[in-house]
């Protein structure tokens, strides 16, 4: 990740606040579309750890905006979804546990329930996963320059991993939320329509469990796991 | 837990080394015999390989070299193990010893303790089992009743344990006890080292549903053992598990138990696979290599020193239900007959059968996920 990594998020968080009401003007004119450009040729020089630290907080606070298009070409798009889509886990997440330590009945906050507990942990892990695939698959993308046909493998097995997420994420959410979580008004939903609409974008489950799968079928047994270890640590 | 990000992997040499070496050396020395012991293969017992492997420099990697040990970096050692489980290596005899047994000795036990049994650990010869578990004392560890009073002779035991994986070939046992008298739950609890030759232990099997003997029984009848078997601080008994639990519960060994199964149903599907059986294969996949980049990111903080105590617990939640549902998934879509006798199937049916055990051993899923929400501020 560059140096500038943490004002580049500071700025990211500041600038999409205001997109959220002005559409994508700001972002453009703020130069997030020169992220990923080389400093050569007059860009921020920025990597894909970058890239995924910025499209978390986009999937988060400007999930409708084409942000993602903004930084990177058509080829990237499935590995860009999956930073939207961890940094929209995320944020479930957040309201998540905020809302079961606010709200309570039986006279206790709902969070001291065994039974929301255990769900909430079972969301947790579906989030960490998808957040741990977002940053192994910018290790790769970045390891390899940024190229992404050096990357297929990293990129099929991160979407499908987050595609499989995105049912575990949105039912538990919702479940713990009730009936305020189904309101217009509430926010829980600004992450949970974007998660659904992402499951079914830059590839399904299908196509991508298709596509690794088959892939995975010419290493053979032994050699999925010889290559695997071959492209990272 | 918020703002989880990958701890970078980076173990110190020349890794490719260090994977190409082991490999060639497995191509000799891995029995090749029967295909379900790579099932699962944590819990195959096999002391001829363990005694070679040790002799080849792996195991005990990381304790000194002053105790029979390696010096080596904890992330050289992470790569071995994940290689030896992905080969379906049968290290059960040492597994315990070498995973937290040795560690736990290295960091709390006494000078003395550490010469009697670092090196024999690292040689691939000495081996050990857990003392947690009692009738009484399953997920409430702090319900514990074992006790050991001091005398002036050493420490008489009395009490039971059970579900003691391996207590039957180990030639020790760390065992949680309660050694003041009167105290409750998790105070008043020590470690001590226990011989399993001394006078008034009996060991005897619980045969598991698969028909294996892997557990036991084991019973303190006034056993009495050296002062000197304490380890660490006398009381501090509760504190020196749960960091012990740290190293148990993030392995490989939490995500790859039913890899061999995966190996066969790739290697049985061929280059062209039908295709349900392809996306079954891609979706197996996309998991494992997300629960490799948990486990490792989760040793990577362990190795730099930190308690990595939730990132792990998600690793053994994620892995567990992988591993266990592989064998069902697998089943819900291969043809063939409960008694076939081709790899694939013998492997299917083996931990179909072993399957329900991931969940419990090292914590169940429920106390897993009650420790998940405890980090998240829930508890
Ligand atoms: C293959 C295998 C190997 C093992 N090896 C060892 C070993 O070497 N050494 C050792 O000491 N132990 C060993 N164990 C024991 C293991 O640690 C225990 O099985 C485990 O801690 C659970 O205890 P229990 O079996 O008494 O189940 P119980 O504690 O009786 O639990 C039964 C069920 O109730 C649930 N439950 C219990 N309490 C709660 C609660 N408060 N809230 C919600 N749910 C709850 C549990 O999650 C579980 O689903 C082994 C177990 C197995 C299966």
């Amino acid at each position: 990740m560059s140096a500038a990594h943490d004002m580049l998020c500071d700025t990211a968080r500041a600038v999409f606040a205001e997109a959220a009401t002005a559409g994508i003007a700001p972002v453009e004119e703020a130069g997030f579309g020169l992220l990923l450009v080389p400093e050569e040729d007059g860009g921020f020089g920025g990597d894909w750890g970058d890239a995924n630290a910025v499209l978390q907080i986009a999937g988060v606070v400007v999930p409708d905006l084409p942000v993602a298009e903004l930084i990177a070409g058509e080829a990237y798009q499935p590995a860009a979804t999956v930073s939207l889509m961890a940094g929209a886990m995320g944020q479930a997440l957040v309201l998540s546990i905020e809302h079961v330590n606010t709200r309570q009945q039986f006279g206790r906050p709902l969070g001291k329930f065994q039974a929301v507990q255990q769900s909430l942990a079972v969301m947790a892990c579906e989030v960490r996963a998808v957040e741990a695939a977002a940053a192994a698959l910018a290790t790769r993308l970045d390891a390899m320059s940024l190229d992404p046909s050096a990357a297929d493998f990293e990129i099929a097995a991160a979407k499908l991993r987050a595609n499989r997420a995105v049912g575990v994420v949105t039912a538990i959410a919702h479940q713990v939320h009730g009936a305020i979580g189904f309101t217009e008004e509430y926010d829980l939903h600004r992450v949970t329509v974007p998660l659904m609409r992402w499951r079914g974008a830059h590839g399904n489950d299908a196509y991508w469990a298709a596509r690794l799968g088959r892939q995975v079928a010419t290493l053979g047994g032994r050699g999925l796991w010889e290559a695997m270890t071959a492209r990272g640590a | 837990m918020q703002g989880f990000a990958l701890y970078p992997f980076d173990p110190p040499g020349d890794i490719a080394a260090l994977r190409a070496d082991l490999r060639a050396w497995l191509a000799v020395n891995q029995p090749q015999g029967d295909v379900v012991a790579r099932a699962n293969c944590w819990a195959s017992f096999d002391p001829d390989f363990s005694r070679a492997l040790g002799a080849a420099g792996y195991i005990g990697m990381t304790l000194p070299a002053q105790y029979g040990g390696g010096d080596q970096h904890p992330l050289e050692r992470y790569v071995v193990i994940e290689e030896l489980l992905a080969a379906g290596a049968p290290v059960g005899a040492h597994w315990i010893a070498d995973r937290q047994t040795g560690p736990l000795i290295l960091r709390y036990g006494s000078e003395e303790q550490r010469q009697r049994y670092l090196p024999g650990i690292a040689a691939g010869e000495l081996y050990a089992c857990i003392g947690l578990s009692e009738p009484g004392a399953g997920s409430d560890l702090a319900a514990v009743r074992t006790t050991a009073r001091e005398t002036a002779e050493g420490w008489r035991i009395n009490g039971q344990k059970i579900w003691t994986t391996g207590a039957h070939f180990s030639h020790i046992m760390l065992a949680l006890v309660r050694t003041e008298e009167g105290s409750e739950r998790n105070a008043g609890l020590s470690q001590l080292l226990i011989d399993l030759d001394t006078p008034g232990i009996t060991i005897r099997p619980i045969i598991d549903m698969a028909g294996h003997h892997d557990f036991n029984e084991v019973f303190f009848d006034d056993v009495l053992v050296p002062h000197g078997a304490l380890v660490g601080e006398r009381g501090q008994g509760w504190k020196q598990v749960t960091a012990e639990l740290g190293l148990e519960r993030s392995g490989p060994e939490r995500y790859l138990s039913s890899h061999a199964l995966l190996v066969a149903l790739i290697d049985a599907a061929g280059a062209e696979p039908d295709p349900a059986i392809a996306a079954l294969i891609g979706e197996l996949t996309a998991e494992m290599w997300t629960l490799r980049q948990l486990s490792m990111s989760t040793a990577a903080k362990l190795a730099a020193g930190e308690d990595p105590m939730v990132e792990a617990s998600v690793v053994k939640e994620l892995g567990n239900a992988f591993e266990q549902d592989m064998p069902r998934r697998v089943q819900a879509i291969v043809t063939g007959g409960w008694d076939d006798e081709d790899d694939l199937a013998k492997l299917l049916r083996a931990l179909l059968i072993a399957s329900p055990s991931f969940s419990l051993r090292g914590g169940t899923r429920e106390v897993i996920r009650g420790i998940i929400a405890r980090g998240l501020g829930l508890r």
